[in-house]
């Protein structure tokens, strides 16, 4: 009994360790075992991962780096770029015509606009007065390029502080302040320095000027154009480190801009100033240019435009106004203004006939008021109705008889005349710095084949002869020309660049006046001698010269040339009456013994030469006698 | 039972032994979180509060370890199926009256506010090895069934919160302890597969944004302002880390914003960024050498129950760090996984020195056979 309860004991204890035990001795070693082997597998499972895992590790790190690193590195840094501030233009005494001035744009940034229609509206609110377009505001929003949305241009701040009364409205805006440029003489010289305007893709693709990186702006026109790569600089950068927002953290680096070298112009603004006063309500052009070196000192276009309008992007009404205006303010007359040269071209027709030995200074040809030409029912009328009687060169030329010139040119022929005029220019770019000049025309037998299909009639080489017809030229070429007579043939190519001065070292590059020399070949001097004082004659010979009416100036004389262009048969059936006027033309330079200016006047439609165009160039001339009296006393 | 005397401190002797920890897994699991401090207060930009906060949490932490290191794996067994059954209460509470801001995860007790889920991490394979400690291994077919009913009721829960991350770190780290306890490999393989076949009935009830990170784990450049931009980002943070990294203070891509929860989740990103190859090697390498110690600590227990938890413990860590490591250079995809020691918040930082106190508890009280 005893034993079997002790042993039932025992059984109950021994179930109740099995149960409880934390101890059992069963298989303890077996399981230990079995666990260190487990453990192991575990241990192998554990280093492998890991190997694996620094293998991607150095993959990544190490193999992969530089395309990381790139990554990263454009993450944070932007570019921005830094315009450089453009160079002045100076005239030839150097006053400035053209600066930079800093203004401000009312902007506003893209990242700070939530809700595009919202948006609109509380601008559309805040700006009651009208002065915004949304509709431009809609195309910026759409743009997702642009960063910043421009609201208003050039605000000055005074008008800004008169907004941000209110600015708790929409307390978006910002002030952005930037370079505007700004023309001293916008209106005088307009046709000669031109205007900015927005990098377009023409430009890029363009030849003639360097879009760099970073550009905004760029010159469209003039000056401005033609001498971009002078004027423009350098564009800098800054490299900024923006977190993830796109908010700017610090400024990693910074390439400051160069400036843009100042330019000096050959003009004399006093009296380019003084000039347009004269033309201000006339369409035409003077030309002003020194034979003896190209400079020109003056070039007018009349009527000229406002060209700050352009640098406040112009609005397209405004732009409209200019191009529909009726008086072509934006035609740049001085060289695309394609003239008939009326008797401003017969000193030329005149030397053509002495240097092919038509006619000689003895030759004198009957004036009876019309030249009657073969197989012509038309008689060609002289513009004086009674006639010159007989005339030699000098005499035709003061008097400017057209019978004369019929006759020489009706001898000499339009090939030689045709291929001669080109000796002087005519026909063909004089490559004054300023692009889109236009040739004029000298016309010929092909020409006309080509153009017409027609043959050439000899009462056009008639037409021809008195510079009528279909011969045109441009003021500027009318000025080269009358300058390779005041120089006896040694001329220059015309141009506007007097010498630049370099932003950063001052150095000062001059025009290079040999590389732009030419020669017109005069044969015999005598000949030139007898144009000379032809065109003495016509505004020093009283009662004979067309253009000695003139009121005469102090110490010195002019030589000159009048001219009428009939204009008439050009603008036919058109019911203004002013239209039907004729072009007053005068061609000159001064002073007669030792030429310093040429002068050359056209103005539309304005009646006579002698009358209209004359009295420009002899004021124009005074003024500058005076004004380089002034500059000697000056200096003594 | 004669032939056991309880080793109490004077075999070893020094002050680890006097406080019962492990000075070679302290110094390692030291190091990592002074490289924790380090990235946390660059890529903060030189937030000395942050610091502030992370070291006091870490001083919690190590104060938590050190008491737990003095709980006898015995009292640990003990109350194993009590903190279970508690922790478990809470998640039920906390599916009713969490808060949170896109997942009811925290508790908030007014005076704390906690993740009982972060507590399952430490109480799931602890209760494994509890239902194990009473069982002869290799254990039989019911009993695993248990077991994984122990596992994946409350990964299930955590699953609902929705804290999918969590949830599968938790079923992974019971998943180890079954298969630390032993089971047979044709087991293990049967029960892979038949995961694998559940896989798309878990797809279904995904939520949508869960979905979308698992799809950006195949493809994350396909959309790299979307959901790819975390991993993008913080896979550029570390690849342009390159060999020696950009220096201390020196990163750009967390600093800047690029890599977000640059302090918490990928932290490691912002620590390859500034420390380099180099860097991430020392620190995987503590990593390392912390599992594996942990192992070996595993292997010279004396119990089932010792052996079960510190391996399984010593795994979990180890697999926190495969997981967090993982999404940073596209392995895994991306769920919301600290860095074991390195991330900055509270929770996981104390729930991680207890585990690693659990650890040290096992080794410095085990039973040595007398000869």
């Amino acid at each position: 009994m005893k034993t079997k309860a002790r042993e039932d004991n025992i059984r109950k204890r021994n179930k109740i360790e099995e149960k409880y035990s934390w101890d059992r001795m069963n298989d303890a070693e077996g399981e230990r075992k079995s666990h260190r082997i487990r453990a192991l597998i575990a241990s192998l499972i554990v280093l492998s991962i890991f190997f694996v895992y620094v293998l991607k590790l150095y993959e990544v790190q190490v193999s992969d780096f530089e395309y990381y690193a790139t990554k990263s590195e454009s993450n944070r840094i932007r570019v921005r770029p830094i315009q450089a501030l453009r160079g002045n233009i100076f005239d030839r005494n150097g006053v400035i015509i053209a600066k930079n001035v800093s203004t401000f744009d009312l902007i506003i940034k893209r990242e700070k606009i939530s809700n595009h229609q919202d948006f609109l509206e509380d601008v559309d609110n805040f700006f009651s007065d009208g002065r915004i377009d949304s509709k431009d505001i809609k195309d910026q929003l759409r743009n997702r390029k642009l960063k910043e949305i421009t609201l208003i241009d050039d605000i000055s701040l005074e008008e800004y502080s008169l907004i941000s009364v209110d600015k708790h409205l929409l307390p978006e805006i910002e002030l952005r302040s930037k370079a505007k440029r700004e023309y001293l003489y916008p209106v005088s010289t307009s046709h000669i320095l031109g205007y900015l305007g927005k990098v377009s893709d023409s430009d890029i693709y363009s030849d003639v000027v360097k879009v760099q990186e970073g550009m905004t702006e760029i010159g469209k026109l003039g000056i401005e154009r033609f001498y971009q790569n002078i004027l423009s600089g350098q564009p800098g950068f800054e490299k900024l480190e923006t977190d993830a927002l796109g908010e700017i953290i610090r400024t990693v680096e910074t390439k400051e801009p160069k400036r843009g070298d100042d330019i000096f112009l050959t003009i004399d603004i006093k009296l380019q100033e003084y000039v347009y006063n004269l033309m201000r309500n006339k369409e035409g052009s003077v030309v002003i240019m020194n034979p003896k070196n190209g400079d020109i000192l003056t070039l007018v276009s009349a009527p000229g435009y406002d060209i700050n309008l352009f640098t406040k992007s112009i609005s397209s009404k405004n732009y409209n106004q200019l191009l529909n205006d009726v008086r072509k303010p934006m035609i740049n007359r001085a060289l695309n203004g394609q003239y008939p040269p009326g008797s401003t071209l017969k000193p030329f027709i005149g030397l053509i006939a002495l240097e092919e030995g038509i006619i000689n200074s003895d030759k004198f040809v009957s004036c009876s008021g019309e030249y009657i030409l073969n197989n012509h029912k038309r008689p060609f009328k002289c513009w004086k109705k009674d006639g010159h009687g007989a005339a030699d060169l000098s005499y035709a030329l003061t008097q400017s008889c057209d019978v004369f010139f019929y006759r020489i040119s009706e001898l000499t022929g339009i090939d030689t005349i045709s291929e001669k005029l080109y000796k002087y220019g005519f026909g063909q770019k004089t490559y004054i710095d300023l692009y889109n000049e236009s040739t004029g025309l000298v016309p010929d037998r092909n020409w006309k084949y080509k153009i017409k299909q027609q043959s050439w009639y000899p009462g056009e080489t008639l037409n021809v002869g008195i510079g009528q017809g279909y011969f045109l030229a441009t003021p500027l070429q009318l000025t080269l020309a009358t300058a390779s007579l005041a120089t006896a043939g040694k001329t220059f190519i015309p141009h506007l660049l007097l010498k630049y001065r370099d932003s950063k070292t001052g150095n000062l590059t001059e025009y290079k006046y040999n590389e732009n020399e030419f020669l017109t070949s005069y044969e015999n001097l005598d000949f030139l001698d007898i144009v000379h004082h032809a065109m003495w004659r016509v505004t020093n010979e009283r009662g004979v010269g067309t253009a000695a009416q003139l009121k005469k100036i102090n110490n010195i004389e002019i030589a000159g040339k009048t001219g009428t262009a009939q204009v008439y048969s050009l603008d036919a059936g058109k019911s203004d009456i002013k239209k039907l006027q004729d072009h007053a033309l005068f061609i000159s330079y001064a002073p007669f013994e030792e030429p310093e200016i040429v002068v050359t006047v056209i103005v539309e439609h304005g009646g006579g030469g002698s009358s209209t165009a004359a009295p420009i160039a002899r004021d124009a001339i005074e003024f500058y006698m005076n004004s380089k009296k002034e500059v000697i006393s000056k200096s003594e | 039972m004669s032939e056991f005397i309880r080793d109490d401190r004077n075999h070893y002797g020094g002050l680890s032994s006097l406080l019962r920890i492990d000075a070679k897994i302290f110094i390692s699991i030291i190091l990592v979180t002074i490289l924790g401090l380090l990235t946390i207060y660059s890529s903060s930009s030189g937030d000395i509060s942050l610091v502030i906060k992370q070291l006091t949490r870490i001083i919690i932490g190590i104060i938590t370890m050190i008491f737990i290191a003095q709980v006898h794996p015995d009292n640990l067994r003990l109350f194993a199926p009590f903190l279970y059954f508690f922790t478990f209460i809470l998640l039920v509470i906390v599916l009713f009256f969490g808060v949170g801001n896109t997942a009811d995860r925290w508790l908030d007790l007014y005076f704390i506010r906690f993740q009982p889920s972060e507590l399952m991490k430490i109480f799931v394979p602890l209760m494994v090895a509890w239902y194990y400690s009473n069982k002869p291994l290799p254990p039989k077919l019911s009993y695993i069934f248990i077991a994984s009913l122990i596992v994946v009721v409350p990964v299930l829960m955590i699953m609902k919160q929705p804290d999918l991350g969590t949830a599968l770190l938790i079923g992974m780290s019971g998943a180890i302890a079954i298969l630390l306890a032993g089971i047979s490999l044709k087991f293990f393989f049967g029960s892979s597969i038949s995961i694998l076949l559940l896989a798309p009935v878990l797809w279904m009830n995904m939520h949508d944004y869960q979905k979308q990170r698992v799809l950006t784990f195949f493809d994350p450049e396909s959309d790299p302002m979307g959901a790819g931009y975390h991993l993008l980002q913080s896979k550029i943070a570390l690849g342009s880390g390159g060999f020696f990294g950009k220096g201390f203070f020196n990163g750009t891509q967390s600093k800047l914003g690029f890599v977000p929860e640059h302090s918490t989740d990928f932290i490691f990103s912002a620590f390859g960024e500034e420390f380099g190859f180099l860097g991430v090697l020392l620190l995987m390498s503590l990593y390392l050498f912390i599992a594996l110690r942990g192992l070996s600590i595993s292997v010279r227990a004396t119990d089932n129950f010792g052996r079960i938890l510190s391996g399984t413990l010593s795994l979990t860590l180890f697999l926190y760090v495969i997981v967090n490591v993982g999404m940073v250079i596209g392995f895994l995809p991306v769920v919301g996984a600290p860095l074991p020691f390195m991330s900055y918040g509270g929770t996981s930082m104390v729930t991680l020195f207890a585990t690693v106190g659990i650890i040290m508890s096992v080794k410095s009280h085990q039973r040595i056979l007398r000869k």
